[in-house]
């Protein structure tokens, strides 16, 4: 069960939260991105999507988790946006409104992939 | 059955790059690529020629007044970093606007954290435009510089420089304008608008690589070195050259770039600014009138698009921008700009820091079939469930 982040273990001045599930101190970046991807896994992605208004994850929507864990590892980043949609089956319209977020908030970060930096 | 890619992304550069550019750029290249100026032979001789050349096309296109004060940089952030610590010295004050891209922003806020430096920044009107008596209003004794771009990289809109440059004028405080997003398109004569110095960069409008850009500077202008190194002459003195253009270009040019330039130039001038701009601006105009009615599709200033350049920032509801330009990427085969396009006091002013926009920035060539495109692709989005 997770437990609410605390104010004493959130560290703003390194932009990154961090959060206890089952025992194991998390960290977050301040848009609820995993700080370390390794970090991730199964029970922690199952309690992030009903945090985020999704009462469970379907077969569709692990195929899309796992897809771009497997992608990220092997090529050392997130897929580009064509082969996310080769390698999920899915054109991203239709991703976008199969996670609560979209892509970048729901799919990615549920997947526990780097926050994206791009022009912001 | 794939489609081909829509570029729509010509404000951050142009693509393609005409041929004529690339084939012209890559003969004399082959033909002339030694170390421009710095040899005595034919051929470094010849290749200076083509520089000194490129300076005085450069010149004649902004309304110079002299080719040696063409300077040559990286791009016109280098350039806008060579005037700024060429100009500003501790104390001074300088007067911006909102409207400006980080490549003006960051250099003064930097200057200003170390306490050399105090700026203001004139506000936009709702359409994006900076009225030039909000500029002359914060002229104080000790201001320095005026930095205005000539056109916003996110609004699109053409700001009134010759007003600008003439109440500059008025208080004797040159004037340093970014035409990053207007050269190419809009043509802004220098000495007609009072205008101490521009910064252009080669890549957008003008259809050279990137890479190229420089810093154009009236003689009355006292920019000092910033940078020092080899310049091919005065190479006794250990003390860097005063002697222009070599001032401000330490080491070796980008000659490449600089053939790219310069046969960039005699594309757009071949073709003709005025064709070029109403060429975009019907593409702009078709894209803005085909997201009219769409209550989902939030557009930016775009009520008019007189003083416009062929920029359309908007969102659509509830859509994350960078998912819409995914989802349009993959889905539909256009490029955008999404984000808050280096430019973050306009989005602060247009109420879209927090998430930032969509960019579409017809081009030279698009067509009115891009165009189209994109109006139908809009149409479809929908933000998450």
């Amino acid at each position: 069960m997770a437990e609410e982040p605390s104010r004493a273990a959130q560290f703003p001045e390194l932009g990154r939260v961090s959060r206890a599930f089952a025992g194991r101190e998390i960290f977050f970046d301040l848009e609820g991105f995993f700080w370390e991807a390794k970090d991730w896994d199964e029970e922690i992605a199952t309690i992030l999507t009903r945090e985020s208004g999704l009462a469970e994850l379907t077969e569709i929507h692990w195929k899309v988790l796992r897809f771009l864990r497997e992608y990220y590892f092997y090529h050392g980043r997130a897929p580009l946006n064509r082969h996310l949609k080769q390698g999920t089956g899915l054109n991203l319209q239709a991703l976008e409104t199969l996670f609560p977020g979209g892509i970048r908030l729901g799919a990615r970060r549920l997947a526990g992939l780097p926050n994206p930096k791009s022009c912001f | 059955m794939p489609h081909r890619l829509v570029y729509l992304d010509n404000a951050a550069t142009t693509f393609p790059k005409p041929p004529k550019v690339l084939e012209a750029m890559f003969s004399k290249y082959a033909e002339l690529g030694v170390s421009p100026g710095r040899g005595s032979y034919d051929l470094a001789v010849q290749a200076g020629d083509a520089v000194a050349e490129a300076r005085q096309k450069v010149a004649r296109f902004f309304g110079a007044l002299d080719p040696d004060r063409v300077i040559f940089a990286a791009n016109a952030t280098d350039a806008l970093n060579l005037a700024s610590h060429g100009l500003l010295r501790p104390g001074d004050h300088v007067v911006s606007t909102v409207l400006e891209h980080n490549s003006v922003l960051r250099p003064l806020h930097h200057f200003r954290e170390r306490g050399w430096i105090s700026y203001d920044l004139a506000p936009c009107n709702g359409q994006g435009f900076v009225d030039p008596a909000e500029i002359a209003a914060r002229i104080q004794p000790n201001t320095r510089l005026v930095v205005v771009t000539h056109a916003s990289n996110v609004l699109g809109t053409v700001q009134p420089i010759q007003e600008i440059g003439r109440r500059c004028a008025e208080r004797a405080v040159p004037l340093l304008v970014d035409v990053s997003q207007s050269a190419g398109i809009i043509p802004l004569d220098m000495a007609a608008s009072h205008v101490s110095a521009i910064a252009f960069t080669g890549h957008k409008s003008l259809f050279g690589p990137t890479g190229i850009g420089g810093l154009v500077i009236h003689p009355n202008l006292d920019v000092q070195a910033s940078r020092f190194g080899g310049t091919g002459i005065d190479s006794r003195e250990l003390a860097h050259t005063p002697t222009f253009p070599h001032r401000l270009e330490a080491g070796t040019i980008n000659l490449m770039g600089i053939l790219g330039l310069s046969a960039g130039l005699d594309y757009i001038l071949d073709r003709g600014l005025a064709d070029i701009h109403h060429h975009e601006i019907q593409l702009l105009t078709r894209l803005r009138d085909g997201l009219a009615d769409m209550t989902h599709v939030e557009m930016y200033c775009a009520s008019s698009l007189a003083d416009h350049v062929a920029v359309l920032t908007l969102n659509v509801q509830d859509l994350n921008p960078e998912d819409a330009g995914a989802i349009l990427d993959a889905d539909f085969d256009i490029a955008v700009r999404v984000g808050l396009h280096c430019a973050p006091l306009v989005h602060r002013q247009i109420g879209t820091l927090h998430r930032g926009a969509v960019r579409f920035s017809p081009g030279l060539f698009n067509t009115s079939e891009d165009i189209d495109r994109a109006i139908e692709a809009l149409a479809s989005l929908s933000g998450p469930a």
